[in-house]
């Protein structure tokens, strides 16, 4: 009697461990992704230094000219669909920290400056870093995804927006459907019902309406911040943290733009990565450029995780 | 990819995930040879839903004037030609006994490619074909309104033809009534890179999650039916909810039994009938007024069921209309279906009477039969009607409806034929 139990079982889990395999990556995922090589796992040799500057916040553009910037060079993300990006070709970061406060500075090229994601065919320019979540030794027997990382091995993203940007600094605090269409309500100058009749409606409107109902973070005014605190464990799980710390500030001139991003060196978040001076971690970056419609994995990547040093406080005597 | 059944093209096909049909299946059947273009089925889900800062492009629900019409504009044309250009395979169907079986076949066998194969073989950057429409696409709701095809004369040799003669007109229009499909393989959903749009295993409806979307406008863009749509007020996208709500029987009028959807319950040509499918298709329910029209009868055809998303919404195809027109735009059962409705036998015309009689949903219903009325020929045939007494229920059983066949009339006395 015992010996049938055990033998039944015997099958039955071997059974269940052959489907299990056989449909691994197989059919239970989208399976759109290819393998990533072994070489993108393992990070560079070149690294990006966080220099202690004993400096106020207010002078933070000068510091930036006292630290060294290490150039990226991106390419076309192809791993994942939808593919595509690489019409950003290098981009230039620096860092430094004054003991609270860690900063980065990234600068790239852009010809066009897309701050307005409104029309269906509308992106938004926009600069991603990635971070391991936890700490971490990245090295050929020890692999970490450099592509959003995976189910054992979360990583923490700060992803700077161009529209929010420019909402941060507009009355309000965002950018309504008639900024974009100018004309949606009146067709003439003398149109006895202006939509200002109609504020009623649209103040009650709020709760049924998507995605300001739901109190996603891309559809509220107000939101104080350019920046997004994001999660994620691989591919399609980009999750935006209840927390949000990060903060930036993005300029474009002379088609560039250059874009500064900071946050506490320590957050009391779980969800976020932590900078302790004198240790390091490692990062990627990611840079969409919306006016050759980049989004989402259409975007210019760096793709193998670059190692970041941040220096020990030094105390003056 | 996995590999699905797709019962409307009678074949396997891929699919980015695995089989997992709903139990049960929001669906409607559109009578299109009754519609009008009131657009009140369009207006009743705008005022319901559509109505706030951003969404004033949106149509959940549209009536557009085929052939030239659509919202947005030549939005079927489009898909099709990026089919037939783009394809490896003739859009062909197999119709021989041989190719149809009636329960994983009905309409026979498709070759050629779905929306999901050609993007694969071609190694796509895209899960299923598709684009996303510009803004002057969604200009007009119902642009070339009316607007009638028809054959070209010569007037110095022939003369003009006044009148047009069943089968097929010489000049023709026919509305289509749109919404969301919420197919059973929906291309949004796959075409999702977040998963943030599910098909709900209750009920059937597909839906965007709010907190979930980002967007990315991969739904906007491969959806071959086009009803994903992206709002500029919230940066994401919204889509036909099925008013699920009155579906689930939230709303207190039924008393918590399932109620129709808005476009449906408005429609003054009663040419709706909204319901669940059985989510078995292979066993349809010969009581369920949806099964019975849709599986058992075949009198109500999916809409391009070519794109392989096994679309839900059901069509009784429009009898005028040129029958190779038909056949691309409802497959290879439009000839049966048109012949059925024509002549409709004794239970499919107590069925049909239950269209638009309640705002509950029907989910079965018997038939008392009733007396010889009426006589006459159709298309060659004997077609006889009877006085039958059909009688709607809802899931729990209760008597929503009970309709004769032939319309009660109360002849009024000489007397009050005396005017003053």
């Amino acid at each position: 009697m015992l010996k049938k139990v055990l033998w039944k079982s015997v099958v039955l889990v071997s059974v269940v461990v052959a489907i299990l395999f056989y449909f691994n990556n197989r059919t239970l995922s989208q399976g759109s992704e290819e393998p990533v090589s072994k070489e993108e796992n393992i990070p560079t040799k070149e690294l990006l230094t966080v220099k202690y500057l004993p400096l106020e916040t207010k002078y933070v553009d000068k510091a930036f000219e006292q630290v060294d910037p290490l150039n990226i060079i991106l390419q076309k993300q192809d791993k994942a669909i939808p593919h595509g990006g690489g019409s950003i070709k290098e981009i230039e970061i620096r860092g430094f920290h004054n003991g609270e406060t860690i900063f980065f500075r990234l600068a790239w090229d852009d010809a066009t400056n897309d701050e307005r994601a409104i029309k269906p065919q509308q992106y938004r320019d926009a600069v991603a870093m990635m971070f391991p979540l936890d700490i971490v030794t990245i090295s050929p027997e020890t692999p970490f995804s450099p592509r959003m990382g995976d189910r054992a091995k979360p990583v923490n993203l700060w992803h700077w927006k161009a529209d929010w940007e420019k909402e941060m600094h507009l009355a309000g605090g965002y950018e309504h459907i008639e900024d974009e269409y100018l004309n949606m309500f009146d067709d003439f100058a003398s149109n006895p019902h202006p939509v200002k009749g109609h504020s009623d409606l649209y103040a009650s409107a709020s709760l049924v309406s998507g995605g300001r109902a739901s109190g996603t973070l891309l559809a509220k005014p107000d939101r104080g911040r350019s920046v997004e605190d994001l999660n994620a464990i691989g591919f399609g799980t980009l999750t935006s943290q209840v927390h949000q710390d990060v903060k930036g500030k993005g300029d474009w001139a002379d088609e560039k733009w250059s874009v500064v991003i900071y946050r506490p060196l320590i957050t009391p978040d779980k969800n976020d990565v932590q900078f302790v001076p004198g240790m390091g971690t490692f990062f990627n970056v990611a840079v969409w450029n919306g006016a050759q419609g980049d989004i989402n994995g259409q975007k210019s990547i760096s793709i193998r995780w670059r190692p970041l040093k941040i220096e020990r406080v030094k105390y003056q005597e | 990819m996995a590999t699905v059944h797709n019962w409307q093209l009678g074949r396997k096909m891929d699919y980015p995930y695995l089989d997992s049909r709903p139990k049960k299946q929001f669906t409607a059947v559109f009578n299109t040879n009754r519609c009008i273009a009131c657009q009140t089925c369009t207006m009743a889900d705008k005022s319901t839903w559509t109505y706030s800062r951003g969404q004033e492009y949106m149509w959940w629900n549209n009536v557009e004037t085929k052939p030239y019409g659509g919202y947005p504009q030549f939005w079927d044309q489009k898909i099709l030609q990026i089919l037939s250009d783009e394809g490896n395979n003739p859009m062909e169907w197999f119709t021989s006994s041989e190719d149809k079986d009636d329960k994983k076949a009905p309409y026979g066998y498709y070759g050629g490619d779905t929306i999901f194969e050609l993007a694969k073989t071609k190694d796509l950057n895209q899960v299923a074909v598709g684009y996303i429409p510009e803004d002057k696409e969604w200009r007009f709701p119902n642009i070339y309104e009316d607007t009638a095809v028809s054959k070209k004369t010569n007037i110095e040799t022939e003369p003009v033809k006044e009148y047009s003669q069943l089968p097929a007109h010489d000049r023709w229009f026919f509305y289509l009534q749109r919404i969301c499909n919420h197919c059973t393989y929906p291309a949004c959903v796959a075409a999702c890179p977040r998963r943030a749009i599910y098909k709900r295993k209750e009920d059937g409806i597909v839906l965007i999650d709010q907190k979930r979307c980002r967007g990315y406008r991969k739904c906007v863009e491969q959806c071959p039916y086009k009803k994903p749509m992206y709002r500029g007020e919230t940066r994401i996208s919204e889509k036909c909810i099925a008013c699920y709500p009155r579906v689930e029987g939230k709303d207190p009028v039924t008393k918590g039994r399932r109620m129709e959807a808005r476009c449906m319950s408005a429609c003054v040509g009663k040419i709706r009938l909204n319901g669940m499918l059985k989510g078995d298709p292979d066993n349809p329910d010969p009581k369920n007024p949806m099964d019975f029209l849709i599986r058992i009868q075949k009198v109500a055809l999916p809409l391009y069921p070519q794109f392989g998303t096994e679309p839900n919404i059901y069509y009784i195809p429009p009898r005028w209309v040129p029958r190779a027109y038909l056949r691309q735009m409802f497959g290879p059962g439009v000839d049966e279906a048109i012949e059925k409705y024509s002549a409709p036998s004794r239970e499919m015309l107590a069925v049909f009477q239950l269209f638009r009689t309640t705002q509950t949903m029907i989910s079965r219903f018997e038939i008392e039969y009733g007396k010889k009325v009426y006589e006459t020929r159709t298309n060659g045939k004997k077609f006889e009607v009877f006085d039958d007494t059909v009688i709607g229920y809802a899931e729990d059983d209760t008597e929503l409806v009970r309709i004769k066949v032939e319309e009660p009339t109360w002849e009024s006395s000489d007397k009050r034929m005396i005017t003053y």
